[in-house]
């Protein structure tokens, strides 16, 4: 806990950090209002999108879109401690280099801490001011999405801190994070058979929030095989593990 | 004494360059160990390689006898190279990250930014200071933990006259207090005036290594001169205690053997009713006395 507070202090008064999560509040805010005015089949959408227990899955799905972002922070958060030098001067004022790994790791459990309890209020919220059903069942029935949104959030950052550790350099390591998640990984799922494909970290991760719908869209098209969300948390646990690892292996086999 | 760092043939490797070749010193308790050579010959890499930021390509140092651990961070004050803080926290909110990570009491943080001379400019962000405060900065962090050992690397780099004067006197202060200081330095004047041991670096190897004074401080030169300089050159021979002497023109270069002074010239000299019209001392330059190690065949 130690270590969670040394971060809190870096980050109390780091306009980058709360720049981001602004971004985040605010543009996830307007994107749940805007979608209320999507039409389908010519018929708005409407207050249809805040209703219990679906909305769980709307709002983590609309959420996953955002990692993004998180995963941008992590890496600034990560490559900053290249630039300042000040990783070196933690290992020689006596933190070990596991720690720095824990620690960086503990940033992204808060960060997504805090996306989760975000949209646990903003569900509860929308929810029982538009949902026709609130009962007990409606509002928790499905609030498990939550806990693999979570998850999701968490491998995301583990990996952008992996590439943050590997890189060094914030541009090149954001660069590197986005090419790697949106297009290179894509493309391998595309070649490989989708028994093989469904274990890849980016697809493993998706997994966790399913698109609203697509079990629907998948009776019409050829079906994408996915993981569904409590297979594909273990495989994502795992990630996360094999991130933290990799990323301390980085630091143990290098000089700083 | 005991050893406060023994350094075991340590070695390090970047690709085709040796940095640092097979270096083996002791620091003894309460000593001022200057690590001294030019750009470029190791120091700092030595330093890494001690402090646990560079892995060693082979050989072996412990800290108090023991392998490096927590524990012995604990017990050791370090900057290297730079003074490494986070440019837009406050020196007061740097501190305090630092005085978390050593588990010291945040209590202690006004008393070593009043050492340095911090005190007024706590509240002002790392990047708003100028070289000077922020090497002074760094050394109020190695501080913190008041630690048993210093370890600084070029604490005086990029300060104006003032604030390496400054710095130094910081230096002695704290060695004052009894605390082992190592200092990395190309710099022979400071090593000189601040060091009690020196090792000698360059390309990595250790050419030279003692006490101060018996490394730097190589024999002295007395210049004499008197109206009759023939009387002097007859006298000169039969005085047991000079070692060389070389004419020239009309003054007459002396080294004497240890332990004696200019003093006991001028005695011989009187006793030999030779009145001398010039008796100085002229120290070896520092920067002759480096190149004359520097040079030697290793």
């Amino acid at each position: 806990m130690n270590l969670l507070r040394i971060e809190l202090h870096k980050y109390m008064s780091y306009r980058t950090v709360w720049v981001i999560l602004a971004i985040f509040v605010s543009v996830f805010l307007l994107i749940l209002y805007a979608s209320s005015k999507v039409t389908i089949n010519g018929k708005e959408l409407g207050e249809d999108m805040y209703h219990l227990p679906e909305l769980w899955h709307r709002l983590t799905y609309i959420a996953s879109f955002f990692n993004l972002l998180f995963g941008i922070l992590l890496i600034v958060l990560v490559t900053d401690e290249y630039t300042f030098r000040t990783l070196r001067q933690q290992v020689i004022d006596g933190l070990s280099r596991m720690e720095l790994v824990l620690a960086k790791f503990y940033v992204a459990l808060a960060l997504a801490v805090f996306g989760t309890l975000l949209l646990l209020v903003l569900g509860l919220y929308f929810g029982l001011i538009y949902s026709p059903d609130s009962s007990f069942s409606a509002i928790f029935g499905q609030m498990d999405a939550l806990s693999y949104y979570f998850v999701q959030a968490v491998g995301y950052m583990t990996l952008a801190m992996l590439f943050g550790f590997v890189i060094r350099k914030s541009g090149l390591a954001i660069v590197a994070f986005i090419i790697y998640s949106k297009i290179v990984e894509p493309i391998i799922q595309l070649r490989l058979p989708d028994t093989v494909d469904e274990y890849l970290p980016m697809k493993v991760l998706g997994s966790l929030t399913p698109m609203p719908g697509q079990d629907l869209l998948d009776q019409l098209t050829a079906p994408t095989q996915m993981l569904s969300p409590a297979w594909a948390a273990l495989p994502a646990i795992g990630y996360i593990v094999l991130f933290c690892l990799l990323s301390y292996y980085t630091l143990k086999l290098r000089d700083l | 004494m005991a050893d406060i760092l023994d350094i075991k043939h340590l070695s390090k490797r970047y690709g085709s360059i040796q940095a640092v070749d097979q270096l083996s010193i002791q620091v003894g308790e309460g000593s001022i160990y200057g690590l001294l050579g030019p750009n470029g010959s190791g120091k700092t890499t030595t330093l890494g390689m001690v402090l646990d930021v560079i892995r060693p390509s082979s050989g072996s140092f412990t800290w108090f006898g023991q392998p490096i651990s927590r524990d012995t961070k604990r017990r050791v004050g370090a900057l290297l190279e730079t003074p490494n803080f986070y440019p837009y926290l406050s020196a007061r909110k740097n501190m305090q990250i630092v005085a978390d990570i050593k588990g010291v009491s945040p209590q202690k943080i006004n008393a070593v930014l009043k050492l340095v001379g911090l005190e007024l400019r706590m509240h002002t962000t790392f990047k708003g200071f100028s070289l000077g405060m922020k090497q002074r900065l760094a050394i109020a962090a190695a501080l913190l933990n008041d630690p048993e050992v210093l370890v600084l690397d070029e604490p005086t780099n990029g300060l104006d006259p003032e604030g390496i004067a400054e710095v130094r006197e910081l230096i002695l202060k704290i060695a004052a207090e009894g605390k082992t200081i190592i200092l990395a330095s190309h710099l022979l004047d400071e090593v000189e005036k601040v060091c009690t041991h020196v090792a000698v670096l360059q390309k990595g190897a250790l050419r030279a290594e003692g006490p101060v004074s018996t490394i730097l401080s190589a024999k002295d030169q007395i210049i004499v001169s008197a109206t009759d300089m023939a009387e002097i050159l007859r006298v000169l021979p039969q005085l047991p205690f000079v070692e060389t002497y070389t004419p020239e023109r009309d003054v007459v270069y002396l080294t004497l053997k240890e332990g004696y002074g200019s003093a006991d010239v001028n005695k011989a000299m009187f006793a030999a009713d030779i009145v001398l019209s010039q008796l100085s001392v002229k120290r070896k330059s520092l920067e002759a006395q480096f190149l004359e190690i520097i040079k030697q065949p290793s």
